[in-house]
């Protein structure tokens, strides 16, 4: 059996293997209620690496990603009170409009990904400040559960944000693999110079990427605030790097054009069962970042595509 | 005769000219700006910052990328705190023996930046951002989220101690800023950043051990990370988990503002003092006319979009990720 053959199953691999062996080792943790559970409370992480996909699937990064979630859980404390839902609509218009700002400067003034990311994280941050006045929020709880308590409730055992995390995943999907999105964003990750010399207009299509990714981060922002009920500059923060891991270890690597959203959806997995199972062995939540850090590592190193990156800057 | 006003020169002489015209704005707004405590206020502010962007210019000059800065910064000053404190607590008490080896310790993270980077053939930008959220880890860890203190009267002369009105620390930085010039421009591996950085397969076909070259570039940088968290715990008398926070944004807009380009090969140490000092005047400009602090990160990001913007020679990339 080929290696490279086999490689595209490592991540599904990689899931049943560790959940076997936290399985063996806590009887308990198989439990249907706490396997959904578990899948619940990392959607908001999981919103956030679905967007993250389509940056790093065309070959880009959003370091943005987790400044524009703090912004949102800002934004959507302050307007909750006179926009009610509309106040959705609204973080979701920012998040797709700074990131078609990160997208446009990437593509049209040739600043690298990294660097426009980080600099619209920038601004985000300095909007949150300025919304906040540099404090925590908190959002009038019967508002909350008359505007968005569908979001957070309980079904059986069922959590909704499970709901929220299907749907969003297979609207992904269906724009992964069913529209001329998809397609030519596939095309941009394979080969950009390729896909521009065919006549695919690549900067429009790089400009959508950035801009379903700033969509998403916000979704993953108002889910984050309605969760905790508030908003705060940098309630969100720790969100980036487990982020970037469920994308990679799901299998789509640095270079783009393989992997996509479902990978997505089984690396944030890999990403929850790590983190239970750290918890499990004694592993203290002060450790896990360094363990991410290693994971992320090894993970972009097993995933890249070398052929496609002449020299490695 | 040739002629003054093209491109290059425009370029060369912008970062300096916008310095200036920062300086003469602020104080025009409010002339306690032009005092020379302001002056040493923002010096101690960008001593450490300054240390922090040399480190990553060399990398930069390469044409590659270091985000692993707030991580080393964190985990360096962490060790070095801890490390006094186990010496006997005080720099006269054989302390002293921490500063060497935290250095080493700095150029060894940095290595091994390099290493991940160079031999298992990973993007620099990621490497060194992962490795960052490593040192951040490990700096968790070892404090276990608590500040640790550190205040040794001897050891923060480097702040107290004044001369001509400007702490130790300013000149301490710009001895090593020296050192950093010195490498750069009079050894064979400062030439052998800008050979990599204007053409890496050239480089390589001229005989230039490319891989070593990007491996001691980020060995360099570990070890002015380390010069920059030692004047932060002397600045701050303190280390934690989040000393280095900030320094990564902060210092690579210094760098790309100051005129090192992003692809490489172009701008040195110099441009990034400058980058600095315009970073440190716009900060303390802002508070001292009296903006908002919550101002700043904006401001940063947009600067360094226009640098960008402005250095690239936009016919010479074909496309970027």
């Amino acid at each position: 059996m080929d290696i490279q053959r086999l490689k595209p199953h490592f991540p599904w691999i990689t899931l049943l293997v560790l959940v076997t062996i936290v399985g063996i080792a806590d009887p308990s943790f198989l439990k249907p209620a706490n396997l959904l559970s578990l899948a619940g409370d990392i959607v908001p992480l999981f919103i956030m690496a679905l967007g993250l996909t389509f940056a790093i699937y065309i070959g880009g990064i959003d370091l943005s990603a987790q400044s524009m979630a703090n912004m949102i859980t800002v934004v959507a404390s302050v307007y909750l009170a006179p926009l009610g839902i509309w106040v959705a609509a609204l973080c979701i218009l920012a998040g797709f409009t700074l990131g078609t700002l990160s997208g446009y400067l990437t593509t049209r003034m040739y600043v690298p990904s990294f660097i426009s990311t980080l600099a619209v994280g920038g601004i985000c941050f300095s909007v949150a400040q300025w919304l906040s006045g540099n404090r925590a929020l908190n959002m009038d709880a019967t508002q909350r559960n008359e505007t968005f308590g569908w979001m957070i409730g309980r079904t059986g055992i069922v959590p909704h944000e499970l709901f929220i995390a299907i749907g969003l995943l297979a609207i992904c999907l269906l724009i992964e693999r069913r529209t001329v999105l998809g397609r030519a964003l596939k095309a941009v990750g394979a080969g950009e110079l390729a896909a521009a010399a065919s006549g695919l207009n690549v900067a429009r299509y790089k400009i959508l990427a950035f801009a379903i990714s700033g969509g998403l981060a916000a979704v993953a922002g108002l889910l984050f605030s309605v969760k905790l009920s508030g908003g705060a500059p940098t309630i969100a923060n720790g969100f980036l790097l487990p982020a970037i891991v469920a994308v990679l270890v799901g299998g789509t690597p640095l270079t783009g054009g393989v992997g996509g959203v479902l990978n997505t959806a089984i690396g944030t997995l890999i990403v929850a069962v790590i983190r239970a199972s750290m918890l499990y062995f004694g592993i203290a939540a002060t450790q896990q970042q360094m363990v991410f850090g290693l994971v992320l590592i090894a993970a972009i190193a097993l995933t890249i595509d070398r052929s496609k990156l002449r020299t490695v800057k | 005769m040739p002629r003054i006003l093209t491109r290059e020169n425009a370029i060369r002489w912008a970062p300096f000219m916008v310095l200036l015209a920062l300086i003469v704005l602020f104080t025009a707004i409010n002339p306690s700006f032009l005092s020379q405590r302001n002056f040493a206020r923002i010096a101690i502010a960008a001593a450490p910052a300054l240390m922090v962007a040399v480190g990553v210019t060399f990398i930069i000059v390469m044409g590659s990328i270091d985000l692993s800065m707030e991580g080393v910064v964190s985990l360096t000053a962490v060790l070095f705190c801890f490390l006094m404190l186990a010496l006997g607590g005080t720099l006269a008490s054989g302390g002293w023996v921490a500063i060497p080896v935290i250095l080493a310790v700095g150029a060894a993270i940095g290595l091994v930046n390099g290493f991940i980077h160079v031999k298992l053939k990973i993007p620099s930008f990621m490497a060194s951002l992962a490795l960052g959220f490593v040192g951040t880890g490990a700096a968790i860890l070892l404090t276990g989220g608590d500040i640790v203190k550190f205040n040794d009267p001897t050891f923060r002369a480097l702040l107290t101690w004044r001369i001509l009105g400007f702490p130790l620390m300013v000149y301490v930085a710009g001895l090593c800023l020296v050192l950093a010039w010195f490498i750069q421009s009079h050894t064979r591996l400062g030439r052998y950043f800008y050979a990599v950085g204007g053409g890496e397969e050239l480089a390589h076909a001229s005989g230039v051990r490319v891989q070593h070259v990007r491996m001691a570039g980020f060995s360099l940088a570990g070890f002015f990370y380390a010069i920059a968290a030692i004047l932060q715990v002397a600045k701050l008398g303190q280390a934690e988990s989040v000393t280095g926070s900030n320094f990564m944004f902060m210092s690579i807009t210094s760098v790309v503002v100051g005129g090192v380009a992003l692809w490489g090969g172009i701008g040195g140490v110099w441009n990034t003092l400058v980058g600095v000092l315009i970073v440190a005047v716009i900060n303390n400009g802002m508070v001292v006319i009296g903006l908002p602090d919550f101002l700043q990160a904006a401001v940063l990001g947009l600067l360094v979009i226009i640098a960008v913007i402005l250095s690239t020679d936009r016919r010479a990339v074909a496309f970027v990720k």
